[in-house]
């Protein structure tokens, strides 16, 4: 009988694919095969009679992994991959390892299999992720440093930040723009008619957004004056508000400040 | 009269004052348009999808910056706030003052874009003149390519209208209620044929716009086949004989055959009103049943290609011996329930005249009108998931469009059981007593009007306002001398 595997690895597309490249040639079923990704200290509960791999990342394996969806799945199955990566869920990297299973052996008509519980799976992570980064787009407030950088700083459950660099860019493609998650400790960074890139962010002066100008506290009060006396008493619906933007969004926007 | 102006009032107050006199507004939509950003100048994009950017404490979208030219006003319409008549505090702002706002919340990602709105101001040329330099402005000179909504002021000049509609993504003239009586009675300076005229302006505009240049226009007649409905629908209007003649009037602005088409486009064009026009009415302060509110809504949809109809729940400002005194608040939950039909109408392939009818002229207040439709056509269910078209498969309670374009997508593959249904996020909770999966139902159902009703009432519904039983029951005696007591009282005996 073949013994339980579990796979290790690190935190990012490229980990989960190199997990899955050598869960693949591993030969072990992929039943007792589990890849497990690396979040922090915490490796989840071990089991008796289980043997622990830790998957080192491989360009060469990544981009077989990738190839292989690209051809033998669909280019859309390899971007629901991507974005099923950037989710949150802690499970997300076996959830795509089972989705690839159905894939490779099905082919491009996998995505039609809603009714498959992992492939609904994949789509779910999805959901969550471009949710997210839609409520981003609206919920996300920038300040106006005093070099003139536009700075905001977010706290997403997934890992959207990269989603949200095109839009901005495109939008406010005339200004010096920073994006930080403040979870992650990443950034966007979008200068002038510039392209954007993403980075770690150790270097960021988190201090500079503390000081206010006196132009941004300005502005800052008109936004709130309008915010408040747009709203009609007589609908007042706090719970309707609240099911529409829910608390966790509104630590950094300044109408709830 | 009395008409206080204060002199060098502050931005931050003159913002105050002419975002809560625009509060009343209903759309706060950014959507209908995808335009990406100017490249190598300018700022901003457009998203079609619309993006709501804050919440406010009534729970509705914000997503521009929603304000009045001038809250001034020559027109004394009666639930108006800023009427002649009312001694408010007023403001205007300048072109100026309106660009920089707007571009400075656009900055911070506040907002999508801006609303702009007005009381009329002199004479509604006038105030229109000001609206539209304020838009040029914002376009050419602050180089602002994100979302702008404008509405026209009913009565100005046709040449003001269209030049707007060039540096605007959405215009809307409000009709501010349903029926030329209610009008009449209300807003005594506004005309319906003012209302309409640049309605139907607008939408022969965009017509023209479709890819032909602004001094070459084609002949309105020669794209009207594409335009107007099968003949039969002329003869065949299935309205309320109380409406007929306001939808005639609709019809009837049709014969106008040309927008006035004088005006270049400017240097940047983005087409003329890109993201189409919507417009709003008062629902609760006249006495318009539901059949006479969704006929008008569906023949605007028809004859003007309207992208939205919003409903607005008449709020008591004024006090005034014409208007209805509302004790119990503004009618929200009548308010959703027109939303409800209207997003039938628009999405689902309903008709009016298929959810309402001259007996039974209002919704039912307990059930949405979807449910309430179906419970009315047993006949018709239970259909078969695997085989009945996209069509039919949205008349099903309980699946919306995003299911049904599930289901559409996975039989493709499999035939399809309640447990796969389940998995695929259908929510069965009302499906369930009109549908089978391979020829059986989940159980065994009968289908009878009252059983499968009083299964229905004790789904709870998901409403948008903190509403229980008891307020509900408020709503409903409200709307008793609307009949709705007579249309309810069936559905009553099984609570």
């Amino acid at each position: 009988m073949n013994s339980k595997k579990v796979y290790y690895c690190e935190d990012s597309l490229e980990g989960i694919f190199s997990a899955v490249y050598d869960a693949w040639s591993d030969r072990n079923g992929h039943a007792n095969n589990k890849i497990c990704i690396i979040s922090g200290e915490d490796l989840g509960d071990m089991e008796l009679f289980t043997e622990y791999i830790y998957v080192k990342n491989s360009e060469e394996k990544i981009g077989k992994v990738m190839k292989a969806i690209y051809n033998k799945i669909s280019e859309e199955a390899y971007e629901l991959v991507c974005g099923a990566s950037c989710s949150c869920d802690i499970t997300r990297g076996d959830a795509i390892y089972r989705f690839l299973i159905i894939g490779f052996s099905m082919g491009s008509g996998v995505v039609d299999c809603l009714y498959d519980k992992n492939v609904m799976k994949i789509f779910e992570l999805n959901r969550n992720v471009s949710n997210e980064a839609h409520h981003f787009k609206g919920f996300l407030r920038f300040q106006e440093l005093k070099e003139g950088i536009l700075f905001a700083k977010i706290a997403p459950k997934n890992d959207i930040v990269r989603l949200l660099a095109p839009h901005f860019s495109d939008r406010l493609s005339q200004e010096n723009f920073i994006i930080y998650d403040e979870s992650r400790n990443t950034a966007i960074i979008h200068r002038m008619a510039d392209q954007w890139f993403y980075t770690n962010a150790d270097l960021l002066d988190l201090e500079k957004i503390k000081e206010m100008t006196e132009k941004e506290q300005n502005i800052d009060n008109l936004w709130k004056a309008f915010f408040n006396s747009v709203s009609i008493k007589e609908r007042e619906n706090k719970g309707l508000q609240r099911n529409n933007l829910p608390l966790r969004f509104r630590g950094n926007m300044p109408e709830f400040r | 009269m009395s008409i206080i102006i204060q002199e060098d009032m502050t931005v931050q107050k003159k913002l105050e004052v002419l975002s809560d006199a625009a509060k009343y507004d209903v759309a706060c939509t950014s959507s209908g348009v995808d335009r990406s950003g100017g490249g190598s100048s300018g700022i901003g994009n457009s998203v079609a999808c619309g993006i709501c950017h804050t919440f406010s404490a009534d729970g509705r979208c914000i997503s521009l910056l929603k304000i009045l030219m001038t809250n001034e006003c020559i027109f004394d319409c009666k639930y108006c706030f800023n009427r002649a008549s009312n001694d408010v505090l007023r403001a205007t702002f300048t072109p100026e003052e309106i660009c920089s706002l707007t571009i400075e919340f656009y900055r911070r990602n506040y907002i999508e874009g801006l609303f702009l709105s007005s009381g009329v101001l002199k004479t509604p040329d006038h105030t229109m003149e000001l609206m539209c330099k304020t838009l040029r402005m914002l376009r050419e000179v602050y180089q602002f390519n994100g979302y702008i909504h404008c509405k026209a002021v009913p009565g100005a000049d046709p040449v003001l209208v269209e030049m707007t509609g060039w540096y605007a993504d959405r215009m809307s003239v409000n009709l501010e209620l349903p029926t030329a009586d209610s009008l009449r009675m209300l807003a005594p300076n506004k005309t319906r044929k003012n209302i309409l005229r640049p309605m139907k302006q607008i939408q022969i505009g965009r017509i023209e716009n479709k890819g032909k240049a602004a001094f070459n226009r084609l002949p309105f007649i020669e794209e009207e086949s594409a335009l107007v409905l099968p003949d039969n629908y002329k003869n065949n209007i299935a309205a309320p004989a109380s409406v007929l003649q306001d939808v005639q009037d609709i019809i009837a602005a049709d014969s106008i055959k040309s927008s006035f088409g004088v005006i270049k486009a400017p240097s940047i064009n983005r087409g003329f009103v890109p993201a189409g026009q919507s417009t709003q009415m008062i629902i609760g302060a006249t006495p318009e049943s539901d059949y006479q509110i969704m006929s008008v809504a569906e023949a605007l949809y028809q004859k003007f290609d309207l992208k939205r109809v919003f409903y607005s729940a008449y709020i008591s400002i004024n006090e005034d011996n014409s208007l209805p005194a509302v004790n119990q608040g503004p009618p929200l939950l009548r308010e959703h329930r027109l939303y409800q039909a209207d997003w039938l109408l628009r999405f689902y392939g309903f008709q009016a005249a298929e959810l309402l009818s001259e007996s039974r002229p209002n919704f039912n207040v307990l059930m949405d009108p979807k449910c309430n439709w179906a419970i009315g056509h047993l006949e018709q269910f239970p259909v078969e998931v695997n085989k009945a078209d996209y069509y039919t498969l949205l008349r099903v309670p309980g699946i919306g469009v995003k299911s049904a374009q599930r289901i559409v997508k996975a039989r493709k593959t499999a035939i399809l059981s309640f447990e796969d249904l389940k998995k695929m996020g259908v929510v069965l909770k009302r499906a369930i007593y009109f549908i089978t999966c391979a020829g059986r139902m989940m159980y065994p159902v009968k289908i009878e009007e009252n059983y499968i009703t009083s299964m229905l009432l004790r789904v709870k519904e998901k409403l948008p306002f903190d509403m229980d039983a008891s307020t509900a029951y408020k709503q409903l005696s409200l709307f008793d001398d609307m009949n709705f007591t007579a249309a309810n009282a069936q559905i009553g005996s099984f609570l």
